[in-house]
């Protein structure tokens, strides 16, 4: 049995293709469109590298793990995934990291990258929420905390990640009140 | 920072071992120097014995707080009158129990009342009543075993005319019967003890049997289930459960390890698998099957039921967005992530109240042990609509019970009011 899918991944009209019931999306995303970026960890909903941005029309986002979620979930829907956040040229090109991502580089955030792709996302998605609605600085640690704190990862040992972000709410005007 | 559920996990695991290590240092200490009458009068091995009954009564479970020690109260229970919060057990002389005497300590288990005053019904000493004096003894020697603590008590919430705690003297006239647990003549052994079991020390009833208005137990629905902070305990009677196809082997294995053919334990009875029901010996998890099942004959196991995929209706894209990564394409679950939608007795149900709740609030992680555990399952309140939660709880039950697909937005709008009432 299949169905037909259509949606938009980083401004990019996707379908409609034809694609097998209950296809979970990470499959989808590897499978159908060769977009590799989002790694697939432990699959069973845990670990949380595989997290994309899901983006409603009214401006809100969600973050959804692919390899627990099938592709019906997304039908329709406009979804950020790693391969969307630098900047690129008209060649396609990579221009420029996004913030979050050179936050990471900085601070030597990861070490295999598996789990990357789910903080980078993750991150992305708290820093516009705390561009909408920025908190104290106070709370910044808190606010991280809760927003990663189910992002497993194998290698670092997590401070790394926690300190780019940290550092980087930190000087960005407008997410935190003075 | 905390970094992840795994160090959770770790540091979960090290006060676990501190805790046993405690555990057995106070034991150790008070076989050696243990000397109450009413351990004697107990008989040989009756701290042991009282531990064990304590686990099977769940004493810990309440009388601990989240991060607490063990048996040193401070948990809050919402009951229609107000917050009433669990005392200190252990045997100090100020804070605690230290200064009962075996016989206040049978008063406050089998009527309620404490050295200072009537206890709030929150303790079930309703049922607790039915246990019998040698048993009641064995507890009391454990517990006066334990390690004394010193943390006062938290000053109860109730409301006023509840918080005169006189109040509860004429409670108990009404409400409380205080019967001595008589076995049936024409019941086996096994069921005899398992009727004892479940409802004096495991205090089943408390949950699982609806209350009046004066908050007392309805007797004649003992066991149909009723409504708890969101949740619906489940109807337990043995009409229901063998109309279930619940097998002994089915509870046992729900009890002892938190999951079964017919699904899992949430809400509030995971605390109850995994601190009391998880300890319970194999002839003591066989009686209390028995008692609930109301037979000692072996049950055969029927098919799950698996009605086939309708792909027209509008539940089955959402079964295969939101459920089939976890709870399989089938419903076949997944082990040590969700459990099976085949067979699950939540669906089973006539009421849909579980289902409804359990989409809309979710499921904390589950950890029995090394090899067992369950992730969280996601809470859905903000991510469907309340036309897809019909849709999705309909196509749930056509597919895999025989219970019919007809619920709609005004059942859904009744049961959010209620799962929500407290939050
Ligand atoms: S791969 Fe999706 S949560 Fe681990
Ligand atoms: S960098 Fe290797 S898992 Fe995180």
């Amino acid at each position: 049995m299949s169905q037909s899918i259509e949606l938009t991944i980083n401004n990019q009209a996707v379908g409609p293709i034809e694609v097998g019931d209950g296809v979970m999306m990470i499959e989808f995303l590897h499978e159908y469109l060769n977009l590799t970026g989002t790694k697939f960890g432990c699959g069973a909903g845990v670990c949380h590298a595989c997290t994309v941005i899901v983006d409603d029309n009214l401006g809100v986002s969600e973050v959804v793990r692919t390899c627990i979620n099938g592709v019906e979930r997304f039908n329709g829907k406009h979804i950020r995934t790693v391969e969307g956040h630098a900047k690129q040229n008209a060649q396609g090109e990579i221009t420029a990291l996004s913030p979050v991502q050179q936050a990471f580089l900085e601070h030597f955030s990861f070490q295999c990258g598996w789990c990357t792709s789910g903080f980078v996302n993750e991150s992305t998605a708290l820093l516009e929420r705390l561009e909408r609605k920025p908190i104290a600085k106070d709370q910044v640690e808190h606010v991280i905390e809760e927003a990663l704190s189910e992002h497993v990862c194998r290698c670092t040992g997590y401070v790394k990640y926690y300190a780019a972000m940290k550092d980087l709410i930190l000087k960005t005007e407008g997410l935190t009140l003075s | 920072m905390k970094p992840s559920y795994l160090s959770y996990l770790a540091r979960f695991n090290k006060a676990r071992h501190q805790l046993s290590q405690d555990l057995l240092l106070t034991l150790g200490l008070s076989l050696l120097a243990f000397s109450c009458s009413a351990a004697n009068d107990a008989g040989e091995g009756a701290i042991e014995r009282g531990a064990y009954l304590m686990k099977i009564g769940d004493c810990v479970a309440c009388h601990t707080s989240v991060g607490g020690r063990e048996l040193t109260g401070g948990l809050p229970f919402e009951t229609p009158f107000g917050a009433v919060y669990s005392t200190n057990i252990t045997p100090d002389k100020d804070t605690g129990i230290g200064q009962y005497s075996y016989d206040d300590f049978f008063d406050a288990m089998h009527h309620g009342v404490g050295i200072n005053g009537n206890l709030y019904p929150a303790m079930p000493y309703t049922s607790y009543s039915l246990l019998t004096n040698e048993d009641t003894k064995a507890i009391y020697a454990y517990l006066m075993s334990t390690k004394p603590i010193k943390q006062a008590n938290l000053d109860n919430d109730v409301s006023f005319p509840f918080n005169v705690r006189f109040g509860l003297k004429a409670w108990n006239l009404v409400a409380h019967d205080a019967e001595v647990f008589a076995p049936k003549q024409d019941k086996s052994e096994s069921w005899n003890r398992g009727n004892y079991l479940v409802n004096a020390l495991g205090h089943c009833a408390e949950c699982h049997t609806p209350r009046d208005s004066l908050f007392a137990m309805e007797q004649d629905k003992h066991f149909q289930g009723a409504v708890i902070e969101g949740l619906e305990a489940s109807d337990i009677t043995p009409a229901e459960l063998n109309r279930q196809n619940w097998t002994h082997d089915d509870l046992k294995s729900l009890f002892t390890e938190g999951y079964s053919r017919k699904g899992t334990v949430f809400g509030g009875m995971y605390p109850v698998v995994y601190h009391s029901f998880s300890h319970l010996t194999d002839t003591d998890m066989f009686a209390v099957s028995s008692y609930l099942l109301d037979t000692d004959e072996k049950i055969e196991a029927k098919a799950l039921t698996f009605n086939g995929h309708q792909r027209e209706l509008p539940g089955y894209k959402l079964y295969m967005g939101y459920c089939a990564g976890c709870h399989g394409q089938k419903g076949e679950g997944r082990p040590n992530v969700a459990p099976a939608m085949a067979g699950n007795a939540t669906l089973g149900k006539a009421s849909p109240h579980n289902i409804v709740a359990v989409m809309l609030k979710g499921i904390k992680s589950q950890h029995y042990n090394t090899t067992t555990s369950f992730y969280a399952m996601p809470a859905y309140a903000d991510k469907l609509s309340d036309e897809q939660l019909r849709d999705l709880a309909n196509y749930l039950r056509v597919t895999w019970s025989t219970q019919p697909g007809d619920l709609d937005m005004n059942t859904i709008n009744d049961l959010k009011e209620v799962i929500f009432e407290h939050g």
